[in-house]
């Protein structure tokens, strides 16, 4: 029992910090119906924007940093939109376009941060980086409890955001039905504006909240997308609620995986069970989204 | 207040609407009549700006229409209640009315708005906190014309609100679509299958056949001439 929660607890604290990437990665699929390719690389971003804070001299811890990386990748991501992703929005026959657009502006930022750091691994490493404290018998590291918390504030003020503002109301309404929003006067290229910012803010605040135990690359990102995008549609695409659900799940199986089976193959009972669901729901645990892509 | 002139609009090369020429005076009451197919909801989709026309203009209060966006042509006063709906089902009754009154000069008078809904609607007033999806098609017809007035129209476009309604559903839309236009001088468009309802409470009529302009007449007049009415309107009337 005790070896099981001491994998039960890593896996449900790592879980809030998938949960926080794949919830950017769902809003932005919900609010738009754009598949974000590049979406891990504004994580890749964040994290070396963290690093660069706290390596560079300054020496700023990355959750203080955090409200400021929240701002700046709001502000990249409403341009980024504004830049490009508004040309791709909308008809069918733009998924084509949507998708190699967000893949070649993922490609674009892994090399320019090659270019300009290499692809030496870099590690962010506050004091209490290997630190941690025993509840019983079961070890907690203080990274990833922060990491974790960190998560759980970022959640609920994503839900009050969405919930109990005239702006997030407005990016509900588009996402349910951008013909109705229009008729109620909300600027839908706006919400998308907004909802793309929030989105790629919330990844790359997810980002910064791994680098006291994630060592950081310029091909990061291939780690984490494909949890990003598995929490995605295991909770159900276009539920924001679904991804941050689907975000911990995945967290949990991968952890408590190793109880049985080596690390190495705990991706195998993240598809597995990933696969069972999709079976028995085929739109996810809470799915709104009937058609597929 | 609104002047429609040889307006063209169509889908993908198919024409639905062939030079329109339509106009709605301040406080007017409009009906839009006419078989399935006609260009009615598209003639109401153009003037809100989500179907784009192919020629012809728009203007209101003297405004080019067709320069503002469509969510502008919200904020100057025009309001689209949409065929089929269209209410936002996982969102509860009241943030379906807060929606409604987005509009910016609607925003601070969102009490005020609510009071007069609930008189036109009182069964609303006790679903507030219900989700739009859990109402019945009527309710969710209420919903949808009682988010229309939340905005505080000056131009307000009903489109088919009787529409997929049980007959009785149907008649409350109309008593309340009645007490509305007693208490608001806002102008109106409304479309509707019920020709005899819609010109009851209308000053005017439209009847499109083929997306044109057929008939031009007042309520009255095609109340009195049965073989007007029969001849445009079929055997509804």
């Amino acid at each position: 029992m005790t070896e099981f929660l001491q994998f039960l607890v890593p896996g449900i604290l790592i879980g809030g910090v998938y949960a926080l990437l794949a919830s950017g990665l769902g809003l932005i699929f919900g609010v738009m119906r754009v598949v974000n390719f590049a979406q891990a690389d504004f994580m890749m971003l964040a994290m070396y924007l963290s690093w660069a804070l706290f390596a560079g001299g300054i020496g700023m811890d990355p959750f203080v940093a955090m409200p400021g990386i929240f701002a700046v990748f709001l502000l990249l991501g409403m341009a980024i939109h504004w830049l490009f992703i508004r040309f791709v929005i909308g008809r069918h026959e733009n998924h084509d376009a949507q998708v190699i657009l967000t893949l070649g502006l993922g490609l674009i930022f892994q090399n320019l941060i090659l270019i300009r750091y290499s692809s030496e691994p870099r590690v962010v490493a506050p004091s209490y980086a290997n630190t941690g404290d025993f509840i019983g018998d079961i070890f907690i590291s203080r990274a990833r409890l922060y990491a974790f918390l960190l998560s759980l504030l970022v959640a609920a003020l994503l839900f009050l955001f969405l919930n109990r503002t005239g702006t997030g109301r407005a990016i509900r309404a588009a996402s349910e039905n951008w013909e109705a929003a229009t008729y109620m006067g909300i600027n839908i290229d706006r919400t998308n504006r907004i909802a793309f910012g929030v989105g790629v803010a919330l990844t790359a605040v997810g980002g910064a909240a791994l680098v006291t135990f994630q060592s950081i690359t310029p091909f990061v990102g291939l780690r984490f997308v494909v949890v990003m995008f598995a929490a995605v549609v295991l909770g159900g695409l276009g539920s924001v609620s679904g991804a941050f659900v689907g975000g911990v799940l995945i967290g949990i199986i991968q952890s408590v995986s190793q109880v049985w089976t080596s690390a190495a193959v705990k991706n195998v009972w993240v598809f597995a069970l990933f696969l069972l669901i999709l079976y028995v729901r085929p739109n996810g645990l809470f799915g709104k989204v009937q058609r597929a892509i | 207040m609104l002047e429609i002139s040889d307006l063209s609009a169509g889908y993908d090369g198919i024409p639905a609407l062939r030079s329109v020429d339509f106009r709605v005076g301040s406080r007017e009451h409009v009906a839009v009549l006419g078989p399935n197919g006609a260009g009615k909801t598209t003639l109401l989709k153009a003037i809100s700006g989500t179907v784009v026309p192919d020629s012809g203009s728009i203007s209101f209060d003297g405004q080019d229409l067709l320069a503002h966006a469509p969510h502008k042509r919200v904020e100057d006063g025009i309001v689209h209640v949409p065929q089929g709906r269209m209410i936002f089902a996982s969102m509860t009754v009241a943030d379906n009315l807060r929606l409604g009154s987005h509009r910016r000069a609607a925003q601070n008078r969102y009490d005020e708005r609510r009071d007069l809904v609930f008189e036109i609607f009182p069964a609303l007033a006790e679903m507030l906190n219900r989700d739009g999806g859990a109402l019945s098609g009527g309710q969710q017809q209420m919903l949808a014309v009682a988010r229309g007035v939340m905005a505080c129209p000056r131009l307000l476009m009903l489109d088919e609100p009787s529409m997929g309604l049980a007959p009785r559903a149907a008649d409350d839309i109309f008593e309340g679509v009645t007490r509305l236009m007693q208490s608001e001088t806002t102008a109106m468009i409304v479309v509707e299958q019920r020709a005899h309802q819609a010109l009851e409470v209308c000053d005017r009529a439209y009847v499109l056949e083929s997306g044109e302009v057929s008939l031009e007449a007042t309520s009255r007049e095609l109340l009195a001439d049965e073989r007007l009415a029969a001849a445009y309107l079929g055997s509804e009337l």
